[in-house]
């Protein structure tokens, strides 16, 4: 695949997921995760996600809400899945990614907040992914 | 020709403990192996603990994701999913190698030195008396060998409600300690206990083939929780620590880069064992007045049937059906969970309705740590962002049982050789079908059994059945029996003698007539180690 949409993947999928762009070296290791895990083409219902995700970043956060529930991108939701393996395994992100203590009752209000976000972007996200692929089709 | 008094095949848990009282008699032992090694990642994987490697280690990706991000992989993970990047060398080339046809049974197997062992998860519990229910051996032939390999190995426990199921060993090291999601468990068991045990459940501290206490040269565990990446210290036992000390003796000898094809015996008695040199491709045969094979059951299959030229025959096959139950600790959510930590078993649980003197369940419970979130990932419905703050904050209390269902042999479960038709190599088919009663006994047990741990606090979270050959404890291809031998018998004395042969033993788990739901691994190194013993009486009379 193109290795400059690659790297458009890697800076929008970066920022939706530790709220930062990606060093080089990230953006880099991503592009070669690609070229070694992601070989299939990809769908045109996938390609279609993918290339909104990338022009609007904003909505990334409700498709992927939408196509978790859905099933349907399978190949989006593997590249945020590479994004978060490469996103976890370096330094400068470990407060955004580890395991984390919590009392019970800072507990349920975290779980209650990410809870209530998800389902609000879930709503969003099925409508979106429906709207893009009849735009696709259409 | 030159003679050696014993080739061993392999270099897996069983083959290591088979050798070491034969070599430390004094016999000349060749041992022939593949034995593959991991040449990218040892070096690369600094000493520390987990938590402090990934804080400051810029190339963590490397070992944590793998060079070709062979930790990410899609697709079914199966077996293999506890082999870290660090770990896969333990499966390098045994599917080229070792080809196997099947569309019900998909086994992991091993060319690297030490075999599997390079990446079990060292649970090593003893055979009871009931378990061992159809074997031609009682425990009293087994307990001196467990002690004999414990004492090698290292095996660590406690004296806890588990010894009656887990048995008890003189040379049992203090329990690892247990971190702060299964100590959680623990406490609410021993509040709850006399409830517990009358619905059937004990819990307790697991056997562990991981150090607490030093042993032969090797370090106590240092609660990194870096027991999935690294071998540094070598608190955890692997066969290639046995290689390393049989190296110092002058008798052995150990032959990389071979694959043992077949034997045969002369009419002198001893047995010609030939092998295919890896780097040239020539046959080798060599020469011993007796052979032990350990090439793992399967591998060990392929000898046998190769040699006798049984290609088509079928042999029965067992192995243990696991299940694997994600749970979430209620005990522990809102506590601090601790850092110091091992990666493997926490707890083990034991579903005994009917006591230890009939066949029980066993399952073993480990902490969800070092294995990353992402994995975790692959296999929620949830999206991303909110998936991972949820993961971070619930991961501390998860907790993971692995439950492993006895297996005996049946005539849905069987495997044969298939010769190779293009030069290739032969192929091993394969079928493994569990009975609709089977599956409804299993089903019955996971119920009680959760709901038993449901009264503790542990809530269910999903039940998955990786497949029938997930557990990798294979066994059952040639079992030992009291039988009288028939001439086409493929059966083995009690001693491992294949009886179709003089001086051809089995020491792997080939010769385990049926599975009781325990991993098997610490009984058939001490099993080994039992027909090392005796084999060397018969090479050298007189030494015991
Ligand atoms: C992830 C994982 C976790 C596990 N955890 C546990 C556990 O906690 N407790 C437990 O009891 N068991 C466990 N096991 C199972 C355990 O590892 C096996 O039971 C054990 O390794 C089998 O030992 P073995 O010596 O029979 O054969 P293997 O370990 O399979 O070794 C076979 C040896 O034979 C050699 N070989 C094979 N064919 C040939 C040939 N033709 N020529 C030359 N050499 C050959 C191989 O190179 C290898 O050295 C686990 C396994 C895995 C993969």
């Amino acid at each position: 695949m193109d290795s400059d949409a690659l790297r458009r993947e890697a800076d929008a999928f970066c920022r939706y997921l530790v709220d930062a762009p990606p060093p080089d070296a990230l953006i880099e290791r991503y592009v070669r995760a690609n070229d070694v895990l992601l070989t299939e083409a990809p769908s045109p219902g996938d390609q279609a996600v993918i290339d909104f995700a990338c022009a609007h970043p904003r909505s990334i956060a409700m498709l992927d809400a939408g196509t978790a529930l859905s099933g349907k991108a399978p190949l989006f939701r593997k590249k945020l899945l590479v994004m978060m393996a490469i996103v976890e395994t370096t330094p400068a992100f470990v407060g955004q990614t580890e395991p984390r203590n919590a009392s019970l009752p800072g507990l349920a209000a975290r779980l209650g907040l990410s809870a209530a976000r998800m389902a609000v972007n879930v709503a969003a996200g099925l409508a979106l992914s429906t709207a893009i692929a009849r735009r696709r089709r259409g | 020709m030159a003679e050696v008094d014993v080739i061993v095949v392999g270099s897996g848990p069983s083959a290591v403990n088979a050798a070491y009282p034969l070599v430390e008699a004094g016999l000349r032992v060749t041992m022939l192996d593949v034995g593959n090694r991991d040449t990218t990642y040892e070096e690369t994987i600094p000493e520390g603990p987990f938590s402090e490697l990934r804080r400051t280690d810029e190339q963590q990706h490397r070992y944590l994701l793998g060079e070709s991000f062979e930790g990410i992989a899609f697709g079914h993970a199966g077996a293999g999913a506890q082999l870290t990047p660090p770990r896969q060398y333990v499966a390098r080339d045994a599917e080229r190698l070792l080809p196997i046809v099947s569309g019900s049974f998909f086994p992991l197997q091993s060319l690297a030195e030490g075999g599997l062992g390079g990446g079990w998860g060292a649970g090593s519990p003893q055979f009871c008396e009931a378990d061992l229910d159809g074997f031609p051996i009682r425990l009293t032939d087994l307990q001196p060998h467990y002690e004999a390999v414990a004492a090698r190995i290292g095996i660590s426990g406690a004296h806890d409600d588990l010894v009656p199921f887990l048995g008890d060993l003189q040379a049992m090291q203090p329990a690892v300690a247990i971190d702060s999601n299964g100590e959680s468990i623990l406490r609410r068991y021993q509040k709850r206990r006399a409830a517990a045990n009358q619905a059937g459940l004990f819990l307790g501290h697991p056997r562990l083939a991981m150090l607490s206490q030093p042993l032969r040269g090797r370090s106590p565990t240092r609660y990194w929780d870096m027991d999935f990446w690294s071998d540094a210290g070598k608190s955890i036992y692997r066969p290639r620590w046995t290689v390393d000390e049989l190296r110092g003796f002058p008798g052995f000898r150990f032959v990389g880069r071979r694959l043992v094809q077949s034997f045969t015996e002369t009419a002198d008695g001893g047995v010609i064992v030939a092998a295919r040199d890896l780097d040239s491709g020539r046959i080798e045969e060599l020469r011993a007045r007796a052979v032990v094979l350990a090439a793992g059951t399967l591998g060990t299959a392929r000898i046998v049937l190769r040699s006798f030229q049984l290609y088509g025959r079928r042999i029965p096959l067992v192995c243990n059906p696991h299940t694997y139950v994600a749970m979430l600790n209620a005990n522990s959510l809102g506590k601090d969970a601790r850092d110091a930590r091992h990666s493997m078993a926490q707890l083990c649980v034991v579903h005994a309705p009917d006591g230890a003197q009939r066949r029980f369940t066993v399952g073993h419970v480990y902490s969800y740590r070092s294995l990353l979130l992402f994995r975790l990932m692959k296999y929620s419905p949830l999206p991303f962002r909110e998936g991972m703050e949820m993961l971070r904050l619930l991961s501390p209390s998860f907790s993971v049982l692995i439950l492993q269902h006895e297996d005996r042999p049946s005539p849905d479960k069987y495997c044969a050789l298939a010769r190779a038709g293009d030069g290739g190599e032969d192929r091993l088919e394969v079928e493994y079908a569990l009975s609709p009663s089977d599956r409804a006994q299993h089903d019955a047990v996971e119920t009680a059994v959760l709901r038993g741990l449901l009264r503790l606090r542990c809530v269910t979270l999903r039940r998955l059945h990786e497949g029938n050959a997930a557990s990798t404890h294979f066994a059952g291809t040639f079992p030992m029996s009291e039988a009288p031998a028939r001439d086409d018998d493929l059966t083995t004395d009690k001693h491992g003698r294949l009886r179709r042969a003089r001086n051809v033993y089995i020491a792997d788990g080939s010769v385990f007539p049926s599975l009781p739901s325990k991993g098997l691994t610490f009984t058939m190194m001490a099993n080994a180690d039992r027909i090392g013993c005796h084999l060397r009486t018969v090479l050298r009379p007189g030494s015991r």
